[in-house]
């Protein structure tokens, strides 16, 4: 308990200089858990998208489902589920950092799916009917022509979701990463230090987010390049 | 190895009321959030559009920083390390607002900007030509269509408020995920009551999203 008056208070910024080196640490975690997410969901998330375009119904409605309830899904929920729920219903034990790996995938790339259903039908449907005229197979015209096309639309959308991955990948220090988050909270235990050390982290995620944007604007250029 | 699992939804269906406690105090606090993110984005969009450099770069670093902080953090430094540094002691309620509505008002400022940009110039023009004031033409005729164009992301942000929401149990606020918490830890069974809150969250969710496409039907033009 604090007592709630005018005493002063005292920053303590040396407690920054000391920690540096866990928070190094923790960001390593943190890229690690974000980027099989960001390859994991990449991926799901285009098989989703190709499953609500099948022509068969029943694969439809399942990518319907999977869409609809993981967006209206909050990560902590779904992660307090897969770490604690699953585990002593199914027996499956994972490692917390697995255990954010499969949330972060699966909320994430309903997301995507989305992203790239939206770019896949902006694609110029002349585009795939002037293949097929040529003589490529179906799955040829769609790999070749249609989906490098489709990805090119979809970057700027898959950035927003990669910097969302990187921010809600905070949330699974609660089970007990010691990513960037999980760093802090160990040293705001140890320093109480909870202004300074929580400042820092909000740095670290700010710094990682500004560079994910800027990289992004540097790709979507390159990728636009062939239209100047 | 795999111990074969016994389903006790007893706790669960018992405490039905202390669930419904916990969600009435995620949508309220979500609420309050969400109105008070609105007019925080306002006042940053028309920061932004003022034209004075000395508001508008205040209010575009304060978008960028603010939206580039995960929540959680938001939540941890408000109600730790914000309440420390100037001595007031937040309850973990306000502290949940607070960081909710930093948060949202960095989105619901994003949204005020299109959505101000969006509106015809030749509107303003028009109500100039009337002799409308500046204010009067902000007032009578922008605003109320900027927020109809606005309706449909900020309903968005509304959910994803929400859903965010159900993080504020970490500081110990008594929301359904902390009743959930407190099932699990008082039986020992974590799936039943973790999927009851999924299953709470995945309703409200519906159900405000229902709501939401009823306003944008009742507000669109004829």
């Amino acid at each position: 308990m604090i007592a709630s008056g005018v005493v002063a208070y005292t920053f303590r910024w040396s407690v920054v200089s000391e920690s540096i080196g866990e928070f190094g640490r923790g960001l390593l975690v943190t890229l690690e858990l974000s980027a099989l997410s960001l390859v994991l969901s990449l991926a799901l998330g285009l098989v989703v998208a190709l499953a609500r375009l099948s022509p068969l119904a029943p694969l439809r409605l399942v990518a319907y489902g999977y869409v609809q309830i993981f967006r209206a899904l909050s990560l902590y929920i779904y992660v307090l589920w897969i770490y604690f729920g699953l585990a002593s219903a199914v027996g499956v034990n994972l490692s917390p950092l697995a255990a954010g790996v499969v949330a972060l995938t699966a909320l994430n790339s309903a997301y995507m799916a989305e992203i790239y259903r939206s770019a896949l039908a902006a694609v110029d449907p002349g585009q795939r009917e002037a293949a097929l005229s040529l003589g490529f197979g179906r799955v040829r015209a769609f790999t070749t022509v249609t989906l490098p096309q489709a990805v090119r639309i979809a970057v700027p959308g898959l950035v927003n979701q990669f910097i969302d991955i990187v921010k809600d990948s905070s949330i699974i220090a609660i089970i007990g990463t010691l990513d960037l988050m999980g760093v802090a909270n160990q040293l705001v235990s140890y320093y109480r230090a909870p202004f300074e050390l929580y400042t820092l982290v909000a740095a670290f995620y700010l710094a990682l987010v500004l560079s994910i944007s800027a990289a992004a604007t540097m790709l979507e250029r390159r990728l636009q390049r062939h239209l100047a | 190895m795999t111990v074969a699992y016994t389903y006790t939804w007893g706790p669960v269906l018992d405490n039905w009321d202390a669930f419904a406690r916990g969600a009435w105090i995620d949508v309220w606090v979500t609420g309050i959030s969400f109105l008070l993110a609105c007019v925080l984005g306002v006042a940053i969009a028309l920061f932004r559009r003022s034209g004075l450099r000395g508001l508008a770069w205040p209010a575009f670093a304060y978008v960028q920083l603010v939206r580039g902080v995960p929540l959680l953090v938001f939540l941890y430094w408000v109600y730790f390390g914000i309440a420390i540094v100037i001595g007031v002691v937040f309850t973990s309620v306000q502290a949940a607002i607070i960081a909710l509505t930093l948060t949202g008002s960095a989105y619901t400022a994003e949204i005020f900007r299109a959505a101000l940009g969006a509106v015809d110039r030749g509107h303003v023009e028009a109500a100039a030509a009337l002799g409308f004031s500046r204010r009067d033409t902000f007032r009578i005729v922008v605003f109320p269509q900027a927020v109809r164009i606005a309706v449909p992301p900020l309903g968005n942000i509304f959910i994803g408020l929400l859903k965010g929401s159900t993080l504020i149990s970490v500081i110990g606020v008594p929301d359904m995920v902390f009743q959930a918490q407190q099932i699990n830890l008082s039986y020992f069974t974590p799936f039943e009551p973790f999927t009851a809150v999924a299953l709470i969250l995945v309703v409200l969710v519906a159900a405000f999203a229902a709501l939401l496409t009823g306003v944008e039907r009742a507000l669109r033009l004829p």
